[in-house]
């Protein structure tokens, strides 16, 4: 149908209603959100499969196997509580950052108390990382220096304290803490481990890899540490296992980085070769042929020795040791070690 | 178009379509112009449901700002602490209302040293009383479960065995507020109810290392005074403490270096995060007394830098050692 001249044709205006109705819905749409206005909720949503299962009423197989047990003389003395990344600071405040920062999915929690005494209790604290590294990071960056091997399997992902236990299973990080000091609630706590060891299957190897490529010689037991990230205050190391070495009267820090490929690993290693530069440290001789044949660089860092090497997809070194020789001597260990992983040596 | 009567009726079209844009746009901008407000929303727009927190603070005593006690037992070196800065009746005058916050963060027992400890707690309460206080009120808002917070620190027990109110938080109890000058803490809730009942606030903290602010000890303890989504605040920690510092102006602060948490914190979890300091710190100095503090955590004043923003926002001196502190030891 042809328009009179000065008015819109027909398919004009059916248009031009379209894009109205389109607006006015905009509009309501902005109106009606407005009533619901939360600023937590910037940055920060309710997983759907966490609103879906809550509203089916499933249960996971964390929640099942913490309501499944209870040690012998003891209750349950609380629900199993869930915390997902967009409430985890209810539990633990300010320490969520940096299992955030770690893979965190999921805690579950879950409180048990001595039959008999109301003063003896502990509490469980099952937290699924998402991968064993990230449940090794926290693990390992949190373990207690007075810690002691639980006398039980694999020290390296379980230690106790006097009044906790720790330890990792695959993607699991878990803690259980006790309200004192007693051998008797220390038994239900290793009682309640094993049960979880037990009903909670995971999919995934507890064991990481890479610790093996630590020299073993005068390695600090289970010294162990992986930052994820920010490493030694440099923003761009990522990804690092660390391990602690005696050398004479001191405690040495070696440390090495996989990275995708032998140019980020010499991109990296440069970076921070800069970054100390930048913050007052300065290079320093040496004349030392292994570390020569490395081209690794030695530097002085407000007295204290620092050095970078770069082995394949390697970077490593040494971080802020005292005595240089025994730096240096440890370098070459490592190396060796990191020479053969990359392949380069036999 | 070649017809001249529809030439110049269309010219006569545009011209008419161009005023009539114009007109609307005119229209549109003189509205907005005269609609335009050229102040931002302040507060006192607000005044209606806005609260001011009170100021707590007692008038200053030279030379009696600060005190120091080292010794292992809290209850001795809390009472000598405060006897120090003149005595609990400086502080509390009969009849009035003491308003108490600890750190209640945690559903965590006393001996991590999560929260703050139980005997200290009560030991201040009954002090309280002594100065002839009418009533005790204890109060914080841990997010978590509050019921199970207080129980399990061992602070609600300290309350019913010397006679104080525990407030647990529910909703009706925060209202909003603003501080003035503030960039965080704007039209915020804060649990306001203990304040209204209150005529001195006392606060009382552990000394812990924290992940993220470096220490948490008397200033931090104020955090647990907010309501709503305060994590939001951690993007920020330094200035949302300094503010705290600004927000609450307390009759006394009570920190508690007995035993500090010198790793893991805030939450801990091992006994081994603890290390036995002996020291209790009594100031009317929230900013001092933090200053001093955290050298028990082997760090300097200028490791935290909130400190330095309240410092500079007047809430108080870094260089506690100006205010003379009294320093005693009991064996």
């Amino acid at each position: 149908m042809r328009a009179k001249p000065g008015q819109p044709n027909q398919r004009e205006s059916v248009i031009s209603f379209g894009l109205l109705g389109l607006l006015f819905l905009i509009g309501l749409w902005i109106f009606t959100a407005q009533f619901n206005f939360d600023m937590g909720r910037f940055g920060m949503s309710v997983p759907v499969d966490e609103v879906s299962a809550a509203k089916q009423g499933i249960t996971g197989k964390e929640t099942a196997a913490l309501e499944s047990f209870a040690p012998a003389g003891f209750e349950a003395s609380s629900g199993v509580e869930t915390y997902t990344a967009e409430n985890l600071y209810e539990k633990i405040d300010g320490k969520a950052d940096f299992y955030l920062d770690s893979g965190f999915r999921k805690l579950f929690t879950r409180r048990f108390k001595d039959r008999n005494d109301d003063a003896l209790w502990f509490e469980v604290y099952l937290y699924d990382m998402a991968s064993n590294r990230g449940a090794f990071s926290v693990f390992s960056v949190q373990r207690r220096p007075e810690a002691v091997a639980s006398g039980v399997l694999e020290p390296i992902y379980t230690y106790r304290t006097a009044n906790a236990l720790y330890c990792m299973n695959g993607h699991y990080y878990i803690e259980l803490v006790g309200s004192v000091e007693s051998e008797p609630l220390f038994g239900a706590i290793m009682e309640t481990r094993d049960n979880l060891r037990k009903n909670l299957p995971v999919d995934m190897v507890t064991e990481i890899t890479e610790l093996k490529l630590f020299p073993a010689a005068s390695l600090v037991p289970e010294s162990f540490k992986l930052y994820l990230s920010d490493v030694f205050g440099f923003e761009k190391l990522t990804n690092t296992f660390t391990a602690r070495y005696k050398a004479d009267d001191e405690i040495i820090t070696a440390f090495f980085s996989r990275r995708p490929d032998a140019q980020d690993a010499r991109n990296i290693a440069q970076a921070y070769h800069s970054f100390l530069l930048e913050s007052g440290c300065t290079d320093k001789a040496t004349t030392n042929e292994a570390l020569k044949n490395l081209k690794a660089s030695v530097i002085d860092s407000y007295g204290a020795t620092e050095i970078i090497f770069v082995t394949g997809p390697f970077v490593a070194g040494v971080h802020e040791a005292q005595n240089q020789s025994a730096a240096q001597k440890l370098v070459e260990m490592l190396a060796d070690s990191l020479l053969v992983a990359a392949g380069q040596k036999k | 178009m070649n017809n001249p009567e529809q030439r110049q009726s269309g010219r006569r079209e545009f011209l008419a379509r161009t005023a009539k844009a114009g007109l609307a746009v005119a229209a549109v901008g003189a509205a907005s112009y005269l609609l335009y407000d050229p102040a931002v929303p302040t507060p006192a727009e607000d005044a209606g449901r806005l609260v001011t927190l009170p100021d707590f603070s007692v008038p200053a005593v030279p030379a009696k700002a600060m005190s120091i006690v080292t010794g292992a037992e809290r209850t001795r070196t809390v009472d000598k602490a405060i006897e120090l800065l003149g005595g609990i009746e400086r502080f509390v005058k009969p009849g009035e209302t003491v308003a108490i916050k600890p750190n209640v963060a945690f559903a965590s027992p006393p001996a991590l040293g999560a929260t703050t400890n139980p005997d200290l707690v009560g030991e201040v309460v009954r002090l309280c009383y002594k100065a002839g206080a009418r009533k005790v009120i204890i109060a914080d808002n841990p997010i978590n479960d509050a019921a199970s917070c207080f129980a399990l620190s061992g602070v609600d027990a300290a309350a019913r065995r010397t006679g104080a109110q525990v407030l647990l938080p529910t909703d009706s109890m925060f209202k909003y507020t603003t501080l003035e000058g503030g960039k965080l803490i704007r039209n915020w809730q804060v649990f306001f109810e203990p304040f209204i009942k209150a005529d001195k606030l006392i606060g009382i903290a552990p000394v812990k290392d924290h992940q993220r602010a470096g220490a948490s000890m008397t200033i931090k303890n104020w955090y647990g005074l907010l309501g709503g989504r305060r994590n939001i605040f951690h993007q920020d920690i330094n200035t949302i403490i300094a503010e705290l510092s600004m927000m609450v102006r307390p009759t006394l602060v009570i920190l508690d270096g007995t035993e500090v948490m010198v790793t893991n914190g805030p939450t801990g979890g091992s006994v081994s995060d603890l290390k036995r300091a002996n020291t209790m710190i009594a100031s009317c100095d929230q900013v001092a007394a933090d200053a001093y503090g955290c050298t028990l955590l082997g760090l300097k004043p200028s490791d935290l830098p909130y400190l330095a923003k309240a410092q500079q926002a007047g809430s108080g001196k870094i260089d506690y050692e100006s205010l003379k502190p009294k320093l005693t030891a009991i064996s």
